[in-house]
């Protein structure tokens, strides 16, 4: 016979193991997906490869521009936030019960070293409401863990196929690491106006997107800002060449002023080594204004590219400051 | 010192967290190491003492570890240095100017000092690292186990400091004078004055704080080289550092009160042969001299394998039991003469006429003993007198150690710096077995006598054929314990001396030591952190070893509130070489301050001079109220020239006036 579980004081920090023993003491007539790969692994990209014009703000063609000042210190500090899925247990109808972790970190820099300003870690279950009983969703909601309905409580979305459930979840658990993301970085620029760096888009955020503070580099370049000629100029950059400024607008998005900017050599490499689109508040004035901003921003960033990332695999585009902030939340998750 | 426990209690324990343990699978804590991590500006060093708190109860005790910092570690997140030069394109100019250091560790691993609870032993816990209070340095150490009031048994050996603590560490006089351990060696390499001083440092420390019952304790110092002991008893130079030192041990800045300096005299037989002839210390400093009989006794000392085979052994013995100090004759050899042999002269007669008579009786042997053992036996005895000129006399005259009215808390020096070896040898042989001697009688005057050998590598090597003075010495090392004779010491390579001499020393000092004697087995226990460090330790710095102590602990010691040698001999140069009239000024003066030159010349006259040698030494000896009157009495009477009358003589007859041959 199994001993039962020992109660742990706040689920929410409980181990992984311990969250699991509380499963199988709630549900015992789920079933363990034992040696499962987180679901960061497995999903599949949300959104299809595609180019997107984009309205030009410094000039009128894109065209890549040489950063000619040296690069110079201006980032105080660098955000960046990760996440993890775990299916726990299946139900016996095949739906996934997901164990999601969210953290993100603000790391600033003191004296050239790396030290927490501030941080996050939240833990959750993920399931579809839909797909479960009253019974075992109130059986869950009673082990004090915040439970996350991935149909966001539209029952007529939910999924059936469970790896379509299993996707729900995924996506559900990235919308609140956005989210964990954002408030951090709303913290910051509440509280401080030295430029905060921030890994990944600032659109998703109003306040975000219009804080002078909070600078976005994204290195996934899924979606490209430039078709045709421009495009030839994007992957032509050369190091520490940086396109013509352009406004990203979305509907469901704030409008941000973008540019893409190559941070290493590009020689023997593919077209998109070393190259980062940077995101920032658009700023008001004349061309000469937005593109001494551009200017400088494009320096400061510059100027992270040592030390290297390495060994992490994104090490061409990644900011040293981005990978403190991402070994410091694999040591706190 | 009583109250240094209860002060040690008292102090404040750290309440900053320093450190916090860690361990890995690959990197696991075990209950005699455990490793952890620090800030990057934490004052950590090797041989910091660390206390972890444990937070899970064991038995309802939250656990509590001490250790030792004996390892260091510092890296970043940095696979290879490929990474680095990639980051900076290969310049390393480029390299200062990144904004952001790399993310950086210092990771510690600890030797285990002690458990609390010491039952069950388990692994180190994940816990808070502290630095070590007064109070947990003396619990860490097990020093609470001995600094108890009414049973307090420490003897300050020096300060342990680390990251602002500055805790006094005490030995336990149970295990350095005995019984229950004994014995001190230090190692470390020559020119840092580190052995000596610390020597002299732990016998005032001993001297301040050994037990009032435990008895008394006093130190035979052989002075092997130069003028290092010469100046015990004259004030040295310490600064205020040392002086925080010797207040924190509750050692008093002064030197030795009690000092007594032995040396022989020099082949004239009447210069004692050490640095300390200066006429102003000159009170205190007497001769070292021994007739045939204290020689005999210790032939062996002298007289290798080779010169001494069983025959030869079998006629020293009959000589010395049947000839020396008592009244020999044989008629059947040597006719009606009667012998009583008692000097090197006397036996070199004895020895003269057996020869003599059994050459003229063409005898091959004699009492068992053939002619050639016989001429062998004279010729390496007769040698010695030689060989040990002024510490042996052919008069037989003895001036010794006090043995049997030690005093309490007395340095007696024996100067042999400037003596050949075997004299040496001889003086180290018979000092320590008769100090044995009256320590199994007790009746040297002291419960306790601490003698400190230098250059233990010397007497006591590692290799090399079996000598009298290694035997001695080992037998001091591994039985003295039980009859209060303990040995100190020194040396500077360790693993060149006979392990079972230092393996008998209880407590062990390292200062400053070669690396390549740290290469040596006996060393391979210490961490390659602990040996860098005992590779570059500084002047008044020492590793300690003790039976307490489960770990070596790193102490500072002040500089000896005594004059230095350098210093003395610089400040009390040596005596020029003076001839004999003066010698004896020199001598007499010691005793009685009116006696002029002028005067001793007038008394000894014409006298011979191993006359007026032995009238001085007789002096000296005796060491009589008046002086003059003594010494004149010791002179033989000079027999008053007497004029004879010259004879009359009888005149030649004259010639005959007609005498025909006459001129």
């Amino acid at each position: 016979m199994l001993a039962a579980p020992s109660p742990v004081a706040d689920p929410r920090h409980a181990t992984l193991d311990g969250l699991s023993r509380l499963l199988a003491s709630a549900l015992p007539e789920c079933q363990r997906a034992a040696g499962e790969a987180p679901l960061e692994l497995s999903a599949a990209p949300s959104r299809p490869a595609r180019l997107i014009s984009a309205t030009i703000v410094e000039g009128h063609a894109l065209r890549a521009r040489r950063v000619f000042d040296p690069p110079t210190v201006g980032f105080a500090a660098f955000l960046d936030g990760t996440q993890k899925s775990i299916v726990e247990r299946y139900l016996p109808n095949g739906a996934p019960i997901v164990i999601g972790t969210v953290a993100a970190a603000i790391r600033d820099r003191r004296n050239e070293r790396m030290h927490t300003w501030i941080h996050a870690v939240e833990r959750r279950l993920y399931l579809s409401r839909a797909r479960v009983s009253e019974d075992v969703w109130q059986r869950l909601a009673g082990l004090g863990l915040e439970v996350c309905d991935t149909d966001d409580g539209d029952a007529d979305a939910a999924e059936e196929h469970p790896l379509a459930l299993r996707e729900s979840a995924y996506h559900r658990v990235q919308k609140d690491r956005e989210e964990v993301e954002q408030r951090l970085g709303l913290e910051w620029c509440r509280r401080e106006n030295r430029p905060l760096l921030i890994d990944g888009g600032i659109s998703n955020a109003e306040q975000l997107a219009h804080a002078p503070c909070a600078i976005g580099v994204i290195k996934s370049h899924r979606t490209l800002y430039a078709s045709g000629e421009a495009l030839t100029t994007v992957l032509g950059l050369d190091r520490a060449e940086r396109s013509s400024v352009f406004l990203v607008t979305s509907p469901k998005r704030a409008s941000v002023a973008s540019w893409y900017l190559r941070l290493r050599d590009p020689r023997g490499h593919d077209p998109m080594w070393g190259l980062v689109r940077v995101e920032i508040a658009v700023p008001d004035g004349s061309t000469a204004d937005v593109t001494g901003r551009a200017d400088e921003v494009s320096r400061w960033i510059l100027f992270e590219a040592a030390p290297v990332a390495l060994p992490d695999g994104r090490w061409d585009k990644m900011v040293y400051g981005v990978r403190d902030c991402e070994e410091f939340l694999r040591a706190v998750m | 010192m009583v109250d240094d426990l209860d002060a040690a209690v008292a102090s404040p324990r750290a309440s900053q967290v320093l450190g916090r343990v860690v361990a890995t699978e690959r990197k696991p804590n075990t209950p005699h190491e455990f490793h952890f991590w620090t800030a990057l500006d934490s004052p950590v060093g090797i041989g910091t003492i660390v206390r972890v708190e444990g937070s899970e109860p064991v038995n309802g005790q939250l656990p509590e570890v001490y250790g030792i910092v004996v390892e260091g570690f510092s890296y970043t997140d940095l696979q290879t240095p490929l990474h680095a030069m990639l980051g900076h394109d290969g310049t390393p100019e480029s390299a200062s100017l990144g904004a952001t250091r790399r993310a950086e560790i210092r990771l510690y691993t600890a030797a285990v000092l002690r458990h609390v609870p010491e039952e069950p032993l388990q692994p180190v816990p994940m816990g808070a690292v502290f630095l070590a209070s007064d109070a947990d340095v003396a619990v860490a150490l097990r020093m609470d186990g001995y600094l108890k009031p009414g049973s307090n048994t420490g003897i300050p050996i020096g300060v342990y400091r680390a990251g602002g603590t500055d805790a006094a560490i005490y030995l336990d006089a149970d295990f350095l004078i005995g019984p229950e351990a004994a014995h001190l060696n230090i190692s470390g390499v020559s020119g840092l004055a580190t052995k000596t001083s610390a020597i002299e440092w732990i016998l005032s420390s001993i001297f301040t704080h050994f037990p009032a019952q435990k008895g008394s304790v006093a130190a035979v110092c052989f002075n092997v080289k130069g003028p290092d002991l010469c100046f015990l008893d004259q004030p040295g130079d310490i600064d205020d550092a040392d002086r925080a030192l010797y207040e924190k041990c509750g050692v008093p800045t002064t030197p030795f009160q009690n000092v007594q300096y032995f040396a022989p005299y020099k082949s004239d037989g009447f210069s004692l042969n050490t640095l300390r002839s200066n006429e102003a210390l000159l009170d205190n400093v007497s001769s070292l001299t021994w007739g045939l009989r204290e020689v005999l006794q210790y032939a062996e000392v002298l007289l290798n394998k080779d010169d001494v085979d069983a025959k030869a052994d079998a006629l020293i013995d009959f000589i010395r039991e049947r000839v020396v100090d008592r009244d020999f004759n044989d008629p059947q050899l040597l006719g009606n003469k009667h012998y009583h042999v008692r000097s090197f002269a006397d036996l070199e007669t004895w020895f003269r006429d057996v020869l003599s008579a059994m050459e003229g009786k063409n005898n091959d042997g004699w009492r068992t003993h053939h002619v050639a053992t016989i001429r062998k036996v004279r010729n390496r005895l007769s040698n010695i007198s030689t060989r040990c000129a002024g510490l042996v006399t052919d008069d037989g005259a003895v001036s010794d150690l006090p043995f049997g009215s030690f005093q309490d808390r007395t340095v007696y020096v024996v100067d042999v710096a400037s003596l050949e070896e075997d004299a040496q040898d001889l003086i180290f042989a018979r000092v320590v077995t008769k100090l044995r001697e009256h320590l199994e009688k007790r009746d040297l005057g002291v419960n306790h006598v601490v003698v400190f050998v230098d250059e233990l590598n010397k007497y006591a090597p590692s290799d090399g054929q079996d000598t009298y003075v290694r035997k001695m010495l080992l037998d001091l090392a591994e039985r003295g314990r039980y009859l209060g004779l303990v040995l100190f010491s020194a040396q500077q390579f360790r693993s060149q001396v006979h392990r079972r001499v230092v393996g008998n020393s209880g407590t062990a000092l390292y200062g400053r030591m070669d690396a390549d004697e740290l290469a040596t087995p006996g060393y391979a226990v210490l961490s390659p952190a602990v040996k860098t460090k005992l590779s570059t330790l500084e002047k008044g710095q020492l590793m300690v070893r003790h039976p307490h102590f489960t770990q070596p602990i790193f102490v500072r010691f002040p500089r000896p509130a005594i004059m230095r040698g350098r210093d003395g001999a610089d400040r009390y140069p040596q005596a020029a070489d003076v001839d004999l009239d003066a010698a004896v000024v020199r001598s007499l003066r010691t005793l009685d301050p009116s006696i002029t030159l002028g005067w001793v010349q007038d008394a000894v006259g014409l006298r011979e001079e191993e006359d007026i040698i032995r009238a001085r030494n007789a002096t000296v000896r005796e060491r009589p109220a008046d002086v003059r009157k003594f010494f004149l009495a010791q002179l033989r009477p000079v027999v008053a020239a007497q004029t004879v009358a010259r004879p009359v003589s009888t005149p030649v007859r004259s010639a005959p006036a007609d005498d025909p041959y006459g001129f």
